[in-house]
Order: structure tokens, then sequence, then C-alpha cells
């Protein structure tokens, strides 16, 4: 995330908390968990955003948690099944899962989930019409439904793009050049 | 930048369709015309019945008129495209087929139906072959990786269909990649 600066989607995604332990007391900033408080105490529990986490984690003021999306229970599903697990639900609806966590495990998990899901987005992106005409909403496109239900945001975005080009194509195919002319 | 947002990521089918037009594609022409320049080329004479070489914008601004009829290339016929077919369906690579032959083969289809033996026939192994290597495109998506793609005999409109995801989704994997230099988890 420190070299796309302008990247919209990581600045979001440095909005996303993430839940730290504070090591020592830091008076007049208890607004920072939602104002009850005066002072943050030490080992309380508090959610902070990404891009203040980093400094507090850097100057050791605080050790952070790993995030529930990392977690070893999502992680053993993630490693059973990908495609069941609904990201969406995990980062929050159009959330991001972007995260730069140091750990070469984390960063394999997500090469993993996403190469597992890739599949499955853009196949249902390329016959997104023909899925809507032919279940009508029940019975057969369940599935489908609660795995697109459970797409996260940059899985929404190329599963756009891909509906988009295909549906392109389909239509240049589709057309006939003589009725132009 | 001024492009509208569609337009940016890749081309769209109409465009790759014009510059397949600057193809060459053999006619018997009906009308006599002497050797014409234009800003690609010279092309002509016209001399009824003997065949020439024209581009396929032009053949098909004459074959509109009535002024010739198209000689399908060589490998726009039944025999060619069904070993192709079944070349297609039983091996696991793509198999070779010109660069542009999606754009040709619909652009004549569509202005010069009648110059061929079973238009119909030709269709439908046209729409078969890009189905069968549809789904090969569809499989390779789950073996990308960060660093590169190679997509021998993959041809223009295909590469164009898939472009816009498979960039961004190499992009994506380049985020979630730590170590660049290691081998990808299989």
């Amino acid at each position: 995330m420190d070299d796309d600066y302008y990247s919209i989607e990581s600045i979001l995604a440095e909005n996303q908390k993430i839940q730290c332990t504070f090591k020592i007391d830091i008076p007049d900033m208890g607004h920072l968990d939602g104002g009850r408080e005066r002072d943050i105490k030490a080992l309380s529990k508090i959610q902070i955003p990404m891009w203040m986490a980093y400094i507090l984690i850097y100057s050791d003021y605080a050790d952070f948690n790993i995030p529930s999306p990392f977690q070893a229970r999502v992680r053993n599903a993630l490693n059973a099944e990908a495609k069941s697990v609904k990201l969406s639900n995990l980062v929050g609806q159009g959330g991001l899962c972007l995260d730069d966590v140091p750990a070469s495990e984390v960063s394999n998990i997500l090469v993993k989930t996403f190469r597992a899901r890739l599949p499955e987005v853009i196949d249902q992106a390329q016959h997104f019409a023909s899925i809507n005409a032919a279940g009508g909403g029940a019975g057969a496109s369940d599935g489908t439904l609660t795995f697109r239900e459970g797409l996260d945001g940059t899985e929404r975005e190329l599963f756009a793009l891909a509906q988009e080009s295909a549906r392109r194509t389909r239509k240049w195919y589709t057309t006939s050049e003589r009725g132009r002319k | 930048m001024a492009l509208p947002a569609s337009l940016r990521a890749s081309a769209i089918p109409a465009e790759l369709e014009l510059i397949a037009s600057e193809h060459l594609v053999e006619i018997v022409p009906l009308v006599a015309m002497e050797r014409t320049a234009f800003i690609s080329g010279a092309y002509g004479p016209l001399r009824p019945p003997q065949k020439c070489k024209i581009p396929i914008w032009m053949a098909t601004n004459l074959k509109m008129k009535k002024k010739c009829h198209i000689v399908p290339p060589q490998w726009l016929n039944i025999e060619y495209l069904q070993e192709r077919l079944s070349r297609e369906t039983s091996h696991p690579e793509f198999s070779e087929m010109p660069f542009r032959f999606a754009e040709i083969a619909k652009v004549l289809l569509d202005v010069a139906s009648d110059d061929f033996q079973n238009p119909d026939k030709i269709r439908s192994l046209l729409k078969d072959i890009r189905e069968a290597r549809q789904a090969k495109s569809r499989e390779g998506l789950s073996q990308l990786d960060h660093s590169e793609l190679s997509l021998p005999n993959l041809c223009a409109m295909e590469i164009n269909e898939i472009r816009p995801f498979f960039v961004r989704a190499m992009g994506v994997l380049t985020q979630f990649v730590k170590d660049p230099e290691a081998r990808p988890p299989e």
C-alpha cells in the first residue's frame, strides 16, 4: 500500500479499523474509542484505523491483533474451499481486503484465495444475463447468487470489467454490419 | 484522460474490425478500374474476370454495390474449420488461427454470404471454435500469476475480450504477492 499514493482503493482500505492493544497510558485521547473515557489506559483494546495504527505500532505504543479476516478460522475455511467464503462479510459490504500485514503466510492466503475465486467471478460475469434469465432468482441460481453477494470490492470491480467486455464482444458478434449501410 | 472510462481499458470490437479491414482479400471484379493510389497503397487495376487482391474495406464496399465477388480466404471454408475445430477440442493448447480471423470472417460473412458455399455451416463452425477457445482461456485464468502471461495463438478479438480483467487481476496479484521472485504457490 505504501507505493500507490494516489490509489483511492488504498486510501479506503487504510480507513479500515484494526484492533490494537495499547501498551501504555495515553492521556486525553479517549475520544478515539468513542469518547466515554478521558484517557486511554494501558492494555485497553481499541479499534484504530489502519493509517493511524502504523505509527502507533512502529513507535511501540501499541500492539495489533491479526484482523479477523486473517485469523485461523477464516484461513482454514479459505484453504478448504475458497469459493464458499463470503469475503464481503469479512471486510464489510463494498469493503476491500487489501492489506499489507507483513507476513508471507497472509500473502500466500491472499494469492491462493484470489486465484481460486477468480474463474468463478469471471464465469458469472460472462454469463450473468443467462444466469438471471434461466434461474429467475430461485432454485438453480441460489449458489451463484450467494457467491455473488459474497464478492469483495476488488472482485466486484473485476466482475464489472468482465461483464462489460463480454457484453461488448457479444454485441459485436450478433449485430450485423449490413444494417448500418 | 478525455476518453470515457469504457474505452480506456481496451479497444472496442469495431476498432479491431477496422484494423482487420486493412487485410487483403481476393476478389473477382465485375467492373474495370485503373490502378488507384490510396493512403495504404495502390491497388488494382481491376480487369474482369481476372482475380485481384484488394483490402477488405474496399472489397466490402464494391461488394455492396454488387461490383465484385469475394473469393473466401483459404482458411475460411468448411473442411479447414472442421479440422481446426476437432484439433481445438482434442488438444489442450490453442490451435493456430489467423490472428484476426474472427473479424475477417464476420465481415466477409456479413456482406458476401452469397459467395460462400454454405455460410450457415461456416458460421456455426466459427461459433463452435470460438466457444471451445473461450473455455480454454477460462482454464488459463486459474493459472494466472502476477508477473507474466503468454498467450500463444490467441487471436486479436479474444485478447481484446479478456484484456480488461486479466490486466486488473494481475495487478491485484502483484499487490498480494509479497516476494516477487518466489514461485507462485501451487
